[in-house]
């Protein structure tokens, strides 16, 4: 069972690899590619759209204060509180909106399922470090932007190997 | 010549505080853990005569995080993210078997398409799982290539569950009443092309380690577990399936849509470190093929998820249901009084079972045995505390 010919085998197959390129690529100048723009929800057929679960994004003229993405928090992270906001929407009438500590979030995306109206999706950034946890804490309007996420990298398998390319 | 007797009588006599060598003082006791990255979050203390191991005693416990008094003060929906967390590597196949639990007691059938995409989640998963694992195992033994490669490759599937679930460890994927989303466009002809890849790559994992003389020698009559001695300590998955006892949940009690899936249960006879580590290889070899036939099999189009509340509650009785999972056999037994939440969630786990056989297959092997015969045991100390 213990044979050179094993040895020289296994010599063999690790330095074929000093010839092929390298399966890692180079973060932050390449990023990975996802699939959309991020985890989403269709309230009316009850299943999720399938995409990356980073930071939220919260339409303001959708959201209407109902605190359903809260409830849903609480018990898993208690990330969301609900704060006063001075813009004034018809369907908000109590004029609160979700703000949520990505401190405390597990980005498992239960809020997104619970909102009925379109209105808190997830999004493909997930580069949220900070120097203080305040910092950490997003509010409304800071949920508002859409973020500039640019995925240029993903895995190209040939006869060769596999790359991120 | 004086003799030794008479060199003790003197000192005595001088009033010098020698003491004669006892058979207690030729031991000494080693604590492995539980900062000692070998061993996880785990302490085992050990006593060695020289080069071998004449005590072992197991001290689980330093990452107990109650997660089963947790889950009796959150609803059936939010226990899932923090279920999740004893192991994140594999954290689809822990919520699976929670899922079945609570789908029995509401009284709800998942959509048959739901159904297939929670197997190839859970098996994609049980991928990431054993790679990571085979990882630990290679770098414990020396070998750092076997570290490398795996941790590596483990990205292939990593990338695949991130393209499906959303997220790249803690998936919160099963749900009670099926799975959160359908399939990304293209999802099947990437997971083909990136699995077909994966089983070449299996080749030459063969070639470097497990064919090579250096981890056979390391590995192979180390820390035997007989069949009998297998079924008395009752241990789980590949520890049992390398004693030579071909039992796997999928096979022996099948759940969702495993009776639909032909494949092979995986096992060896010789119930050495060698056998234990080459199981969950096989294993692998495996699951590929069995994630190909999902793949053909899935039915096109259809719902994925029943309709649920999102507060779910069913009247009082009890579950228990298990599945397969990358340590052997998973357990929840919940019980419902008719509240939405849980009145006592009991998980019971492959972990710690094998834990249970680590003093006795210790005792008896050198020290320097001891990661090939601990790392082969496929104990996760997380899991294991709950």
């Amino acid at each position: 069972m213990t044979s050179a010919g094993d040895l020289i085998k296994a010599i063999e197959s690790g330095s074929k690899h000093l010839v092929i390129r390298r399966f890692t690529f180079r973060y932050p100048e390449q990023k990975l590619k996802f699939v959309g723009d991020g985890y989403q929800f269709d309230p009316k057929r009850g299943v999720g759209i399938a995409g990356y679960r980073g930071r939220h994004i919260l339409f303001h003229d959708k959201c209407t204060g109902c605190q359903l993405c809260a409830i849903a928090c609480e018990g898993i992270a208690e990330a969301i509180g609900m704060v006063k906001v001075d813009e004034q929407w018809k369907q908000n009438k109590k004029a609160i909106m979700p703000q949520i500590d990505f401190g405390k979030c597990v980005f498992c995306g239960l809020c997104v399922d619970a909102c009925p109206f379109y209105a808190l999706f997830m999004t493909n950034d997930y580069e949220l470090s900070s120097f203080t946890k305040e910092h950490l804490i997003y509010t409304p309007a800071q949920l508002a932007i859409k973020p500039k996420y640019q995925g240029d990298v993903e895995i190209v398998i040939d006869d060769r190997g596999a790359t991120h390319g | 010549m004086t003799s030794l007797e008479d060199k003790f009588e003197e000192s005595k006599r001088l009033g010098l505080q020698i003491v004669k060598e006892s058979e207690e003082d030729r031991l000494m006791t080693l604590s492995i853990g539980p900062q000692h990255p070998g061993s996880g979050h785990f302490r085992f203390t050990i006593k060695v005569d020289g080069d071998y191991i004449v005590y072992c005693d197991p001290d689980p416990g330093y990452v107990h995080r109650g997660e089963e008094k947790m889950s009796e003060y959150r609803n059936f929906i939010q226990n899932i993210p923090h279920l999740e967390r004893p192991v994140i590597h594999d954290s689809t196949n822990i919520t699976y078997a929670y899922s079945l639990a609570v789908e029995e007691l509401v009284g709800i059938e998942v959509p048959r398409r739901g159904q297939y995409i929670r197997a190839i989640a859970s098996e994609l998963n049980r991928q990431v799982y054993t790679l990571y694992w085979l990882a630990i195992y290679g770098i414990f033994l020396g070998h750092s290539t076997m570290f490398m490669w795996p941790t590596g490759d483990r990205e292939l599937f990593i990338d695949l569950l991130e393209a499906l679930t959303g997220a790249r460890v803690t998936h919160a994927f099963n749900i009670p009443g099926g799975v959160r989303n359908d399939t990304p466009d293209g999802f099947k002809d990437r997971c083909i092309r990136q699995v077909r890849y994966f089983e070449k790559r299996l080749k030459e994992y063969e070639d470097i380690f497990y064919n090579n003389p250096l981890f056979r020698q390391r590995t192979e009559q180390v820390g035997v577990l007989t069949k009998e001695d297998a079924i008395k300590l009752g241990v789980a998955g590949s520890v049992l399936r390398a004693s030579g006892i071909p039992y796997d949940i999928r096979k022996a009690e099948p759940y969702d849509i495993y009776n639909e899936i032909d494949f092979k249960v995986q096992y060896m006879k010789t119930g050495d470190s060698f056998a234990r580590s080459y199981v969950p290889f096989l294993d692998m070899k495996e699951s590929c093929h069995i994630i190909e036939q999902l793949l053909d099999k899935m039915p096109q189009s259809g719902e994925v998820r029943a309709k649920l509340q999102p507060n779910p509650k069913g009247p009082p009785g009890e579950a228990y249901r298990r599945v397969e999972s990358g340590r052997g056999a998973l357990g929840y037994h919940i019980i419902s009084d008719g509240t939405p939440k849980p009145y006592r969630v009991k998980i019971s786990v492959g972990s710690f079972r094998n834990m249970l056989a680590l003093p006795f297959l210790l005792v008896g092997q050198k020290l320097a045995d001891m990661p090939s015969v601990y790392w082969s045991l496929n104990y996760w100390p997380v899991e294991a505390d709950r």
